[in-house]
């Protein structure tokens, strides 16, 4: 008997019923003019260092669960390309410091999917949209957040201006990946990061919302980390790959799977997908069993294009929600029309004091 | 738009698409500190190099043919980043300076960067406050922005000007209107016409009159211009001989002694002269030599005995001293040699008019002169018969058959479009502006289309499409497959 998946488009976020079509949330878009509205300074001071982008995966590799110790053991999947079609959906959110006011700080998200159709690309950005974080208005996002079940415990306090940018993004990722979670169907899903919950933005209900839809549409979720913490007996987890033959799978078994309030919901992977220097972190949702998380994997394969083990559809996501230095200037111009601020460059500290004695860019410019 | 960067004379602005800045454009960098304003013009637009923007286009257009998609920008912030995509610098050449709204050649200061306004200025009002005289303009057509760009007939009196550009992009339509506006002034001008398109001045484009048929006068030698050796001179005579049919030093000092003969006789006709030879005693060589240049002479058809049909020049600008008026020389399908003859002549004759003050000045336009012009000529036009009264205007297509010396003596250049280098290179050693105007703004000129340079403009060059005339076209190609469709 074919199980009844049970379905149904999330009623708060009014979720559309495939990629093409999928909206903004509307209560981002007005938090982003409500913050921009409520400028009280006459002057922006420009973000004059290099372009410093968080995409959202660096928050949850800063979670805890640093260390796998034996008795753990590890398996080796070799992996077959399966050619059968199947979509292949990619999700990636960048927000960057955009420059400061003398009430707080702005900055700019934008997030960007991007899917397989057929032989060919498509991708729909969203944004940017700047937001100005103040100390009077954090509350206010915060209470965004806490709207959308993006917050936990009582008693967890307003995070501080700088973490609230990283949170930002965070918030728009989770919206954008429980959209596609809802309106893709049989998909591969990529995330950009970790399956780590229990973090502020990572609620641990939340998160397993989203896995649980996109299961109950036949749909895996696989989350590619860059950079992993991580380590097995001492060494770095996606070492583990080094010599393995691509394309394989590497399973981390009986790590522990919650340490505190972080909880992993993914079985921990190391991907090494084709030849090449790179192999990296995988989490795949831990109620799918190891032959249908390997089954995906092979289903990947067969239909994305791999570049050193990263998919392409996931390496266009990122290409597309990051920031360049020239939209980076575009956005600031947009501010400064927009909301009447005068731009003003601040001295640079550090060159004045260290000049040639500074370090990276101050040093060379 | 801002003050970028200076260099030189080269200021760079930054500017955006909406400015609506092209090559040619003047811009005013203004100080309002001290009430003072750069003239700058620029010579060429260029993206600016904005950080990040090769990654942008990598992203955008390396994939293009796989990966399509959309932006969702509910704020419209991508509009402002593509207007930082396309950021321009345009380079622009210091000018002048205007100071209380008079143009200043000066170009030693230098405005603030962080106030400065930049605003774009109509070549016609920069030319209004710089001219000192608007009396007797001439209109040469239309500025980009519309307005009428004219000259003053006093930009070419005394003047050496030099019409330039590569064939086909309308030199001669431009010389043609000169000669006209300096006609309307009731100036003389004697135009070379080498390839007979200036013999339809006089008429109307639909083939009637037009107002200058009465003040046209084509010459064609041999036919309507006809000269008799009595009204010659000895000089005008022997820089016939000796320059155009090559007549050896000898022989010279043996014809002079004949001609005097024949002035003391009073028996100055071209019968008389081939009689004197034929009866000179003087060596078989000489006398060969003599008669071989008295043929040449009679072969040409340009010489007669009957007073009666010969022009007399003095008789012609009596008339065009009264209403101005133009002698066109036709010296189309004439031989070399036989051009080289009117030309001494009509030169000469110039020269000896002009010296007895029997006219005030006169206007010689010279097409394609290095065809039938001698070298020693050039320095002699440029530098001495100037101060005769004859000031010259050369039209040509090949810029490099015109002396350096020239070039540097030209007071106004009117360019032609050129995409020879070397071509530009050549113009480009005129002294009143910089070779790196000419070759930028010159490159892409556009048919009709010129760059005044010099004093007819004061120093301002300007991009002008130089307007349509109501005459006879004359110097169209014939094609070989034109109507063949119809």
């Amino acid at each position: 008997m074919i199980e009844q998946h049970n379905y149904t488009t999330t009623p708060t976020y009014n979720l559309p019923p495939s990629p093409d079509d999928l909206q903004l949330p509307q209560p981002f878009i007005e938090l982003s003019q409500y913050t921009m509205q409520n400028i009280q300074s006459t002057t922006m001071h420009p973000n004059t260092a290099e372009t410093t982008q968080q995409t959202t995966a660096y928050i949850e590799n800063t979670a805890p669960i640093t260390t796998i110790q034996h008795p753990a053991t590890i398996t080796t999947t070799q992996l077959q390309p399966d050619q059968n079609l199947k979509p292949v959906v990619a999700v990636d959110v960048s927000s960057i410091r955009i420059g400061e006011t003398q009430a707080g700080a702005l900055c700019a998200i934008r997030g960007a999917i991007v899917w397989k159709e057929k032989n060919r690309y498509r991708y729909q950005r969203l944004g940017p949209f700047p937001f100005h974080i103040t100390e009077e208005n954090k509350t206010e996002i915060h209470k965004l957040f806490q709207n959308n079940h993006f917050e936990i415990g009582e008693n967890h306090r307003t995070p501080n201006i700088n973490n609230i940018q990283a949170r930002i993004g965070n918030l728009l990722e989770r919206w954008l990946q429980l959209g596609i979670s809802c309106s893709a169907h049989d998909t591969i899903i990529l995330w950009d990061g970790s399956m780590t919950a229990g973090m502020p933005d990572s609620p641990t209900d939340e998160m397993s919302r989203l896995l649980e839809t996109a299961r109950n549409r036949l749909s895996t979720v696989l989350a590619f980390s860059k950079n992993t913490t991580l380590r097995f007996d001492g060494q770095k987890l996606t070492d583990l790959a080094n010599k393995a033959k691509p394309p394989c799978l590497i399973k981390v078994n009986n790590y522990p799977v919650c340490s505190g309030p972080v909880l992993l919901l993914g079985n921990v992977y190391v991907a090494k997908l084709s030849s090449g220097v790179c192999q990296f972190r995988l989490d795949i949702d831990k109620k799918v069993s190891h032959e249908q998380a390997v089954e995906a994997v092979q289903s990947l394969l067969g239909n994305d294009l791999i570049v050193q083990s990263y998919p392409e559809t996931l390496r266009l996501a990122h290409i597309y929600s990051t920031f360049t230095a020239t939209e980076v200037i575009g956005i600031q111009r947009f501010i400064s029309k927009q909301y009447g601020l005068r731009m003003v460059t601040r001295p640079n500290v550090r060159r004045m004091l260290f000049g040639m004695f500074g370090k990276g860019a101050e040093a060379t410019q | 738009m801002r003050l970028y960067k200076k260099e030189g004379n080269t200021v760079q602005i930054l500017s955006y698409p909406t400015d609506n800045i092209e090559k040619g454009d003047y811009l005013l960098v203004e100080d309002a500190n001290v009430n003072r304003k750069l003239i700058t013009q620029v010579i060429d637009v260029q993206f600016a190099s904005v950080p990040g923007l090769l990654e942008e286009l990598l992203r955008d257009s390396t994939m293009e043919q796989q990966v399509y998609g959309e932006t969702i920008d509910p704020l419209g912030v991508t509009s402002h980043i593509n207007h930082i995509q396309d950021a321009r610098m345009l380079l622009c050449k210091i000018r002048g300076t205007m100071l209380n709204q008079k143009p200043h050649v000066n170009s030693s200061w230098l405005p603030t960067r962080s106030k400065s306004g930049i605003t774009k200025i109509p070549i016609n009002i920069l030319l209004s406050h710089a001219a000192d005289s608007k009396e007797l303009p001439i209109n040469i057509g239309k500025t980009k922005d519309g307005t009428t760009l004219n000259i003053t007939a006093h930009d070419l009196d005394g003047r050496l000007n030099i019409i330039t550009g590569k064939k086909g992009t309308g030199k001669s339509h431009l010389s043609k209107l000169l000669v006209l506006g300096l006609v309307d002034y009731k100036a003389t001008v004697v135009v070379l016409d080498l390839n007979g398109e200036y013999t339809g001045l006089g008429t109307s484009s639909k083939g009637g009159t037009n107002q200058y048929s009465d003040r046209v006068h084509v010459l064609t030698p041999g036919s309507n211009f006809k000269v008799s050796l009595s009204q010659m001179g000895l000089s005008v005579i022997l820089k016939i001989l000796v320059h155009a049919l090559d007549l050896p030093g000898t022989s010279t000092r043996e014809f002079k002694h004949i001609w005097k003969t024949l002035c003391q006789q009073r028996k100055i006709s071209m019968h008389e002269l081939g009689e004197a030879i034929k009866q000179s005693t003087c060596n078989m060589h000489v006398r060969d030599a003599l008669f071989s240049r008295y043929y040449s002479l009679v072969n040409s058809g340009f010489f007669t005995d009957s007073e009666d049909s010969a022009t007399s020049f003095e008789k012609l600008f009596e008339k065009t001293k009264q209403t101005g008026g133009a002698l066109v020389i036709n010296l189309k399908d004439i031989s070399a040699v036989d051009r080289q003859i009117v030309l001494e002549y009509t030169l000469g004759n110039l020269v000896k008019i002009l010296g007895q003050w029997k006219i005030k000045s006169v206007f010689l336009f010279a097409e394609e002169a290095h065809l039938y012009l001698r070298e020693t000529y050039w320095e002699d036009i440029v530098t001495r018969m100037r101060h005769f009264g004859l000031f010259t205007n050369f039209v040509t297509n090949q810029p490099d058959t015109i002396q350096e010396n020239i070039y540097r003596q030209a007071d106004s250049i009117f360019l032609f479009n050129f995409t020879n280098e070397r071509d530009l290179e050549t113009v480009s050693k005129a002294a009143r502006v910089d070779s790196e105007t000419v070759k930028s703004i010159a490159q892409e000129l556009p048919p009709h289309h010129c760059l005044l340079i010099g004093k007819a403009v004061n120093d301002f060059p300007a991009m002008v499409k130089v307007r349509a005339l109501d005459i006879k076209t004359m110097g169209e190609t014939r094609l070989f497959f034109e109507n063949q469709n119809n």
